[in-house]
């Protein structure tokens, strides 16, 4: 994997000098066939390393829920924290979701592009949200949300009345 | 419980310290202006001898607030007082010795006897059911206290309902024995009791066609038996206050004598026990008026001649002789009318003083006679001293106290009191101590804020030239380093000012008035019914200025001057000295009534009309011929403007010029005024409107719009409005974050309605509060109190959307005991949660305006109150809670939380929790540390004003009625402030000391970061 990643990485970059080209030019029609097996046996991996990638944050969040659980209903530092963890990953996650499926890019496509690994990323969006979901639930157990109208009171105002009364 | 706990830490947090005592409030004990109308019960001086041989002397005085006081002679300081209840009225005093008797009540129900030195109430005896009292005009017709002649311990003698006498024992107050006159439906009234060893004398008069008849009465002092009674032919004209009898203590030998004037003539007769005398008559010439001065029982009195030159007249044992003429005592337009006194010394010798004013020099003089002096031909002394007229008005009565330390040479110390409430001190010529005592007595008060200190000299800046500015600038850099030095040091040590210390100002500074820090400082203004204005300073409760009112034209026929209204027209806000306005109604002695309103400024007392002089009396302008129906203030866009509404409705304006007068026309649509109107038992709530259209007479005339008729049974007691503070939060937001919005109706108006006073007082009268739109009449809220035998003694404040009201209930049911309640209702928008109607700017046509929910809950009050009010702070957020005067004689505060409508009968859910609601609990906890007024006595309050500080946290209190009280009070503590605690060095010191760290390791830390580079 670590050797797929950095070919495919750094496969741009000559090679150093005196390295395999030159080994494998003798063989190259013979090992051809058996190259481009090993080469599809890379995509399909590294197609379910996505996958693996693309679910990874909802599979911690039974993890999560349970620690939210324990961190208890007061707004604490821990509590805090974790609620803090919560909303901001989904977002640092999706901000560099280019960057996290760039080694799993079949060599095929451009690594960096967004229209790479579609159904991945999808998947991938998806489960952040349901993060993001969770963190908000937490928030709003814990009052901090402004859902309700108590919430944007402050923000009222009155204008004048139409009549002075003298008393 | 946590939260009851976190409750109870907040009330400990509340209460006051007593090193806070006297440092954060101030109390000033009156007894109120000595009743002037009976010698009975006007100032005197009484000397009491102590066990030492020293004595000391005090000026005992019943007072027109029902208290009986003694100031001590030398300092004016109050050296005890005793208050009467208010359905007891304080009708009769006398002193003997170490003690005063006192009797009060209809016809004299209640006698009681006092020590005269300390106040000690010694014994109290009901003489008669009060309700079976005779109601005398005057009041003290029919009541009197005589002392037996005994050499010691003299019983006393006690005259009440005009027919019953009684002989008390002087010490337990015990009824020896009673005498009635037999024939009580007779028209007579007896009014005066002398007693010899031998006989008591029962004086009355039998009222006949034209005049009264003297009707006499001896009775045995010991057994009570009457020994003989009779009428004696006589014509009085002018009832009891010139029929009088004489006696000589000196020499008792000497045979009682009675005195009374007929027809210019002074006519007496000798008192025997058999009554068989004839009268004699004083010839020599033909006399005004006679006038006891105190002296009856030293045989000496004043006669007044047809030219008004007073005569001194004295008992001998040959019959009555004038013993001397006052010099110069006729009548004059140089000087005055002469005020007479009698006094005596500590050798018990009588001396009669003679005070009148010199209209020429502007200075009060005093003649002093004392007719044992020089060999018993009798010696004058006569002094002028400076009295003030301009503050204090007139001299309206005088008591003289004399020593005569050595022969040819009189001392007088003569107790005035003066016409707008002032009790002074003179020793000759010398002031010893002056009290306000008309401050017992305040209409209307309001605090006013002060201006900002100003600290650099602002002298003529914009003539400045350059080169002057810059050399002004480098002169004034010479007090940098001093300045940098105190900053650093302030810096340091945090030495700021503190919320609970006092704001007074050093005792030796003469700077203008300034704020201090936190705006705890203000000037109360404060206008009493004897006709003056003052401005007490709120740190300490001193007088600043004071100014009398001028009468204007009246002064002529003489009047009074009654304050209505008090409004502050101009604030420290508007960039200027704040102003403020009194408007008055004149009650001039011929009948006429005018509204008059009176401007000044309310730092100095200066009038602002700049029409008199600030040592002269304060002239006011008269806005309405004729008396007043309301006074409004009336925010403009020409600035605040007072509105005062006549008899007709007619609209005036002051200040009358055209900018205020041309703001007013803009804003005339929209005024809404409800008054009462109709007779007494028809009494209707009437809304008006002002048209823009002037009458013929020039002024606007409001015309009535809507009218609310209440019902026959009741009578508009009372008129409350909120008070004008800014709203902080348009809601309530409950647990569930739904909000509950407040009903802040700009137009609501209470009502309290009672039994008309005309009805007989039945206990089937009922009591109502009303909250009503002003604007078109409709009820909001309505509930029926009950009445205390058809009186009404509701007290109610309202306050944002909250009402809270306090009654007593006189009605037993099953489960139910007689009590004082209070009630605390809330008013919230719409019929629910979140249901917004905006309320506040609604008009009042809207339909809108009856949808509202009531939350309302009941609560036992610990104890009756004479009144409550909401505190106010500048903004509104701090929770509003309630002060009141209780019973007590205390001013305590009662928090919101236990007064919330809203608190749940069961235990709170945690919802409920999450909004601080603690469980309904019907009584009111009476919590002894929530008593503001530390231990001081703070007597008949008849009202308390809060003003807000400039901490949010902070609310002033103040306090009048008998006694003037202030305090501050932080309902929801100080939040604004760091807390005293606060360990500022400590910070400092923290703070430099890891600056000194982070200095020290800096460099270490680079050196070893270099050096790792290198050898890693």
């Amino acid at each position: 994997m670590s050797t797929s990643t950095e070919v495919s990485k750094w496969r741009h970059l000559p090679p150093p000098p005196g390295f395999a080209p030159a080994v494998s030019s003798s063989k190259a029609s013979g090992k051809s066939v058996a190259t481009a097996t090993a080469t599809a046996s890379y995509e399909e991996l590294k197609a379910k390393r996505a996958w693996d990638l693309a679910i990874s944050p909802a599979k911690s969040l039974p993890m999560q829920a349970f620690m939210l659980y324990m961190s208890g209903g007061g707004v604490q530092i821990f509590s805090m924290g974790i609620v803090f963890m919560l909303l901001s990953s989904p977002f640092k996650n999706l901000a560099s979701i280019n960057t996290a499926f760039a080694p799993f890019a079949p060599a095929s496509s451009s690594s960096k592009s967004l229209s790479t690994l579609p159904l991945q990323k999808i998947a991938y969006l998806v489960c952040n949200l349901l993060t993001l979901a969770l963190g908000l639930w937490k928030c709003r157990s814990m009052g901090l949300l402004p859902t309700g109208t108590g919430d944007w009171l402050a923000f009222e105002t009155r204008g004048q009345p139409p009549e002075i009364l003298l008393v | 419980m946590r939260l009851f706990i976190l409750s109870l830490l907040a009330a400990c947090a509340q209460a006051l310290h007593s090193y806070e005592a006297g440092v954060t409030d101030w109390h000033k004990p009156f007894a109120g202006v000595p009743l002037l109308h009976s010698d009975s019960t006007s100032p005197v001086f009484h000397r009491s001898k102590r066990e030492d041989g020293q004595s000391s002397s005090v000026v005992l005085s019943a007072t027109q607030s029902n208290v009986l006081a003694a100031y001590h002679s030398v300092n004016g300081s109050l050296a005890w007082r005793h208050l009467f209840e208010d359905d007891d009225n304080i009708i009769a005093f006398e002193k003997d010795k170490d003690v005063v008797a006192t009797l009060s009540g209809p016809g004299g129900a209640h006698f009681r006897i006092f020590d005269s030195t300390a106040g000690y109430l010694l014994s109290e005896t009901r003489l008669h059911d009060p309700a079976s009292g005779r109601l005398q005009e005057p009041e003290s017709l029919g009541t009197t206290i005589a002392f037996g002649s005994e050499e010691k311990e003299k019983d006393i003698f006690v005259l009440t309902n005009g027919h019953t006498l009684c002989r008390l024992d002087r010490r337990t107050g015990e009824v020896r024995w009673g005498w009635t006159a037999p024939d009580q439906t007779s028209l007579v009234v007896y009014s005066k009791i002398r007693v010899t060893p031998s006989t008591v004398y029962l004086l009355g008069l039998t009222k006949s066609f034209a005049s009264y008849t003297l009707h006499i009465t001896s009775l045995s002092p010991e057994t009570g038996e009457l020994i003989n009674s009779g009428d004696y032919p006589s014509s009085i004209t002018s009832g009891l206050s010139e029929v009088f009898i004489l006696s000589d203590v000196n020499n008792p030998d000497t045979n009682p004598q009675i005195v009374w004037l007929e027809e210019g003539a002074i006519k007496s007769f000798r008192l025997t026990p058999d009554l068989k005398s004839k009268f004699s008559v004083v010839k020599g010439a033909v006399y005004k008026t006679i006038e006891d001065v105190g002296l009856s029982e030293h045989g000496q009195f004043v006669a007044t001649t047809d030219d008004g030159s007073g005569r001194v007249v004295k008992l001998t044992p040959e019959g009555l002789k004038v013993i001397w003429e006052f010099s110069d005592s006729a009548t004059s337009p140089q000087r005055s009318g002469s005020i007479y006194s009698g006094g005596v010394d500590v050798a018990g010798f009588p001396y009669i003083a003679r005070v009148f004013w010199m209209h020429s020099l502007r200075l009060a003089s005093a003649h002093v006679f004392a007719a044992h002096l020089a060999e018993g031909k009798g010696l004058v002394t006569g002094f002028t001293f400076p009295f003030k007229t301009g503050e204090h008005g007139v001299i309206r009565h005088v008591a003289v106290e004399a020593a005569n330390p050595e022969p040819y040479r009189v001392l007088a110390r003569l107790a005035l009191t003066t016409s707008t409430g002032a009790v002074q001190m003179w020793q000759q010529d010398q002031l010893q101590w002056s009290r306000e005592e008309g401050l017992a007595d305040i209409r209307v008060a309001e605090l006013v804020e002060l201006p900002e200190p100003k600290i650099a000299s602002h002298s003529d800046r914009d003539q400045e030239t350059f080169s002057a500015r810059v050399a002004r600038q480098l002169l004034d850099a010479k007090d940098f380093p001093q300045y940098a030095v105190n900053f650093v040091r302030r810096f340091v040590t945090g030495s700021y000012a503190s919320v609970s210390a006092s704001v007074a100002p050093s005792a030796n500074t003469s700077e203008p008035l300034s704020r201090d820090a936190f705006g705890f400082r203000k000037v109360i203004v404060a206008a009493t019914s004897h006709g003056k204005l003052y401005g007490i300073d709120s740190a300490n409760g001193e007088i600043l200025w004071s100014r009398v009112f001028g009468l204007g034209w009246a002064a002529q026929v003489g009047g009074q001057i009654v304050p209505v209204k008090m409004f502050v027209t101009r604030t420290v806000t508007d960039g200027d000295s704040p102003q403020v306005v009194v408007v008055t109604q004149r009650k001039a002695n011929n009948g006429l009534v005018d509204t008059v309103i009176f401007h000044v400024d309310a730092l100095t007392g200066d009038d602002a009309r700049d029409k008199s002089q600030s040592v002269d009396v304060l002239q006011g302008e008269d806005i309405v011929s004729g008396p007043l129906v309301e006074a409004y203030l009336l925010r403009t866009e020409a600035g605040r403007a007072v509105v005062c509404l006549d008899e007709f409705l007619q609209v005036h304006v002051y200040p009358g010029n055209d900018e205020a007068t041309h703001a007013l026309e803009k804003i005339l649509p929209s005024l809404r005024i409800p008054l009462r109107t109709g007779p007494p038992g028809q009494r209707w709530l009437t809304g008006h409107q002002v048209p823009q259209q002037v009458e013929f007479t020039g002024k606007h005339i409001a015309y009535p719009t809507w009218s609310l008729p209440f019902p026959p049974t009741e009578d508009i007691r009372a008129i409350f409005a909120r008070p004008s503070g800014p709203v902080a939060s348009f809601g309530k937001v409950l647990g569930n974050r739904t909000t509950l919005y407040k009903y802040l109706n700009p137009n609501l108006v209470g009502v309290v309605t009672g039994p008309p006073s005309t009805a007989p007082p039945s206990d089937s009268a009922a009591c109502s509060i009303y909250l009503v739109d002003g604007g078109k009449g409709t009820i909001i809220y309505h509930t029926v109190l009950p009445s205390v035998a058809g009186a009404c003694d509701v007290k109610a404040a309202l306050v944002e959307n909250w009402l809270v009201y306090h009654y007593y209930d006189n009605e037993v049911g099953v489960n139910q005991a007689k009590g004082h309640r209070v009630v605390s209702v809330e008013l919230y928008e719409g019929y629910g949660v979140d249901d917004k109607r905006r309320s506040s700017e609604l008009s009042s046509l809207s339909n809108e305006t009856t949808a509202v929910s009531v939350y309302e809950q009941a609560y036992i009050f610990p104890r009756g109150i004479r009144t409550l009010t909401p505190t106010s702070t500048s903004y509104g957020i701090t929770v509003k809670d309630i002060i009141v005067a209780n019973e007590n004689n205390q001013i305590q505060s009662f928090p919101r939380r236990f007064l919330d409508p809203r608190r749940p009968k069961q235990k709170p859910t945690a919802e409920e929790a999450e909004e601080w609601l603690i469980q309904y609990d019907p009584v009111l906890p009476d919590d002894p540390k929530r008593v503001l007024s530390h231990n001081y006595q703070v007597a008949k309050t008849r009202r308390i004003i809060t003003s807000p500080a400039l901490l949010e946290s902070t609310s002033l209190v103040f306090a009048y009625g008998l006694d003037l009280f202030f305090t501050r009070v932080a309902p929801s503590n100080t939040f604004d402030v760091l807390s005293e605690s606060f360990n500022k060095p400590q910070l400092v010191i923290t703070i430099a000391g890891l600056a000194l760290a982070i200095a020290v390791a800096k460099p270490i830390v680079a050196r070893k970061r270099l050096r790792e580079r290198w050898y890693n």
